[in-house]
């Protein structure tokens, strides 16, 4: 190919830099930061890049999870890590709730003929133009007074679920419509019922489907600051509550806040790479004639 | 083994109806071909029968026992595809013991029953392949080994073969022919295509707008078709039909019209005299006409030729007959020039007559 060996304009290869800078820029502060003591973040003689590093900071998040003392830390305190398991909890228990539930909502939208069929079909998706902070209020006020669900996973878990399943039913909905109608056809001939016909044929053509939803729905949950900030309690705190409240008028431990951001970061990624793996193009290839 | 009856099937879409009362019977092992232009009714027919489409009035049974309320399942029918729906998530083997495994059947038995048909169908080193990964007559096997292996009562075919092109298309009707004389099971098959229909069927059922024309053996509607429809449906190239009258002379009866004049044969003869009608549409095949330049006046047709078409062997003339286009086969090596009148000589057995009213068969 002679386009590849074409000289480029030096500008577009600027341009690519900047992009780079723009995007990884963030990160690699604050991946530096994070191993930074707080004396030297305040510094403004010590280099961006350039100093001795040091774990201190990761120890400091994890010390109740380390199977050794730190030594520079005197009192452990359980903040950082409890919040980085609730994350965990609210995220996949959010995230398995919203697919499951929805994956039958949009096939039932998708394949049984009822009255207001359509109207159901658009109404969920208007429910996701509402911000969540204008729902904030009225949660917090029903949550608390009414259920006493505050401050547990399960207020959590029961809102974040109830705000993604519409664009989830969604998603679903457009990759259930793909699925060829004969297929179901072909497998109630082979004598399935109609579980049978949407757990082992629908779901696994789907499965595409299913994976970039669970991705969606993983990162909503995951960095969700507002609900999560008004709904949980000093136990059940998530991350990016729990970050927030970390900086305080006396002290803002920038290395702490920055390793715990770095932390933060990897599920999502380990989420994102296997569930990515998922979603492959062609799912139905070779189902029917094309 | 079933026997399936069909008494009075009529469905409708709303206030449409499309089919109007279809009675059938189909004897044990018997390898019924539905057949029709499309939209006659003959899919939709097929699908009553299989349970995936609700019946709206009449009734369907399998061994004298009514089934139009039961699921598909509870029918005992196995059913290929027209485009084959095969499970794109599983491996041919998985494809075809879908069923078996639904049924929680031995695993050493479901081995086995897939391993014989593999073998039957010439899938055996493609059982580990996903369906993407087949060519299309790979893939019309899988639909039919998925079929075979359920060891059903019937087997409903819906249009099978109709994706593959022409050449896989005759060596898939082989082997169809070939599977057909190996598993002794009643057989349901549609199609639009007339000569699957001669080749596979033992009895032919022609549909058109939603009623059975004619039914019986391929040999019987092609020498006996009972009205136009049927005529012209079956056969290949067409029959060519022709505006005429009838003429009763005291000894001989003759059809005649613009460009011809035909003596009839005596049984023809004696059905137009007890028919009332006089105006009639003349049926003659392309085969029933052989080219013969001193055949007797009555007995023959003078036809203009206008275009030749070479297939081989035969060639196809389209040919004028006083205004009216009429074809004819001819053997390719016969000197022929384009606008030169010939000689056809007409087969007695070979002359059809429909009432030009109500096109039912005169005979």
């Amino acid at each position: 190919m002679s386009a590849q060996t074409e000289k480029q304009n030096p500008a577009f290869y600027a341009l690519i830099a900047a992009l780079v800078v723009m995007s990884v820029g963030p990160i690699a502060l604050m991946l530096a930061t994070s191993f930074k003591t707080n004396v030297d973040v305040y510094d403004a003689s010590v280099s961006a890049f350039f100093f001795s590093p040091t774990i201190k900071n990761y120890e400091t998040v994890l010390c109740n999870f380390l199977w050794y003392e730190p030594a520079h830390v005197d009192y452990c305190d359980p903040t950082f890590g409890r919040a980085l398991v609730n994350s965990l909890i609210v995220g996949l228990i959010s995230t398995g709730l919203t697919l499951t539930i929805g994956c039958m909502a949009a096939y039932a939208l998708v394949r049984f003929k009822f009255m207001g069929r359509g109207a159901v079909s658009m109404t969920t998706l208007l429910m996701r133009m509402v911000p969540p902070a204008v729902l904030l209020v009225p949660v917090f006020g029903i949550w608390t007074f009414q259920y006493g669900l505050d401050q547990t996973y399960a207020g959590i878990i029961l809102i974040y679920t109830a705000m993604n399943l519409p664009f989830v039913i969604w998603i679903l909905q457009s990759f259930i419509v793909q699925v060829p109608i004969q297929l179901e056809e072909a497998a109630r001939m082979d004598g399935a019922n109609p579980f049978q016909v949407f757990f082992l044929v629908v779901l696994p053509i789907i499965q595409p489907g299913l994976a970039a939803a669970a991705i969606f729905t993983f990162r909503i949950a995951w960095n969700e600051f507002l609900l999560a900030n008004a709904l949980s309690g000093r136990s059940t705190r998530t991350v990016p509550v729990t970050i927030v409240n970390s900086i305080t008028e006396y002290d803002i431990n920038w290395g702490v806040i920055m390793a715990t951001g770095m932390l933060l970061a990897i599920p999502p990624i380990l989420f994102t790479f296997v569930a990515s793996k998922q979603i492959i193009t062609g799912m139905t290839a070779g189902a029917v004639k094309g | 083994m079933p026997q399936i009856r069909l008494e009075n099937l009529v469905k409708r879409y709303g206030n449409f109806e499309v089919l109007h009362g279809i009675n059938l019977e189909m004897e044990e092992n018997e390898f019924t071909v539905l057949v029709g232009p499309s939209g006659c009714g003959k899919s939709t027919t097929l699908r009553m029968i299989a349970g995936l489409e609700s019946v709206s009035d009449g009734e369907i049974f399998i061994n004298e026992k009514p089934v139009s309320n039961l699921e598909p399942k509870a029918r005992d029918l196995a059913m290929v595809f027209q485009d084959y729906a095969l499970y794109p998530h599983m491996n041919v083997a998985k494809n075809m013991s879908f069923a078996l495994r639904l049924q929680r059947r031995p695993k050493k038995e479901i081995d086995e029953k897939v391993g014989v048909v593999a073998e039957m169908l010439g899938l055996t080193k493609f059982l580990h392949r996903k369906p993407g990964e087949l060519s299309g007559g790979q893939r019309q096997r899988v639909a039919m080994g998925r079929a075979l292996t359920r060891d059903a009562g019937t087997f409903l075919f819906d249009e099978p073969l109709s994706n593959l092109d022409a050449k896989l298309r005759g060596q898939m009707r082989a082997e169809l022919a070939l599977m057909r004389q190996q598993v002794q099971k009643n057989m349901i098959y549609v199609t639009h295509d007339q000569i699957e229909a001669m080749t596979l069927g033992d009895r032919i059922v022609v549909m058109h707008g939603g009623y059975i024309q004619q039914q019986g053996t391929p040999e019987e509607l092609f020498k006996r078709p009972a009205n136009k429809f049927v005529a012209g449906f079956l056969g290949s190239p067409p029959m060519n039909f022709l505006e005429a009258e009838v003429q009763d002379l005291s000894d001989r009866s003759f059809v005649s019209g613009k460009g011809f004049e035909l003596v009839l044969p005596e049984d023809k003869a004696a059905a137009v005299a007890s028919s009332s009608s006089k105006a009639v549409t003349l049926g003659i095949r392309p085969s029933d006409l052989h080219y013969s330049p001193d055949a007797e006046d009555h007995e023959s047709v003078d036809l203009q030729v206008i275009v030749s078409e070479y297939i081989g062997a035969q060639s196809v003339l389209l040919c004028d007959c006083g205004g009216q286009k009429v074809e004819v086969e001819l053997k390719s090596e016969t000197p022929i020039a384009l606008g030169e009148t010939l000689r056809f000589a007409v087969n007695r057995e070979g002359i059809h007559m429909f009432d030009r009213e109500t096109e039912v068969a005169i005979r």
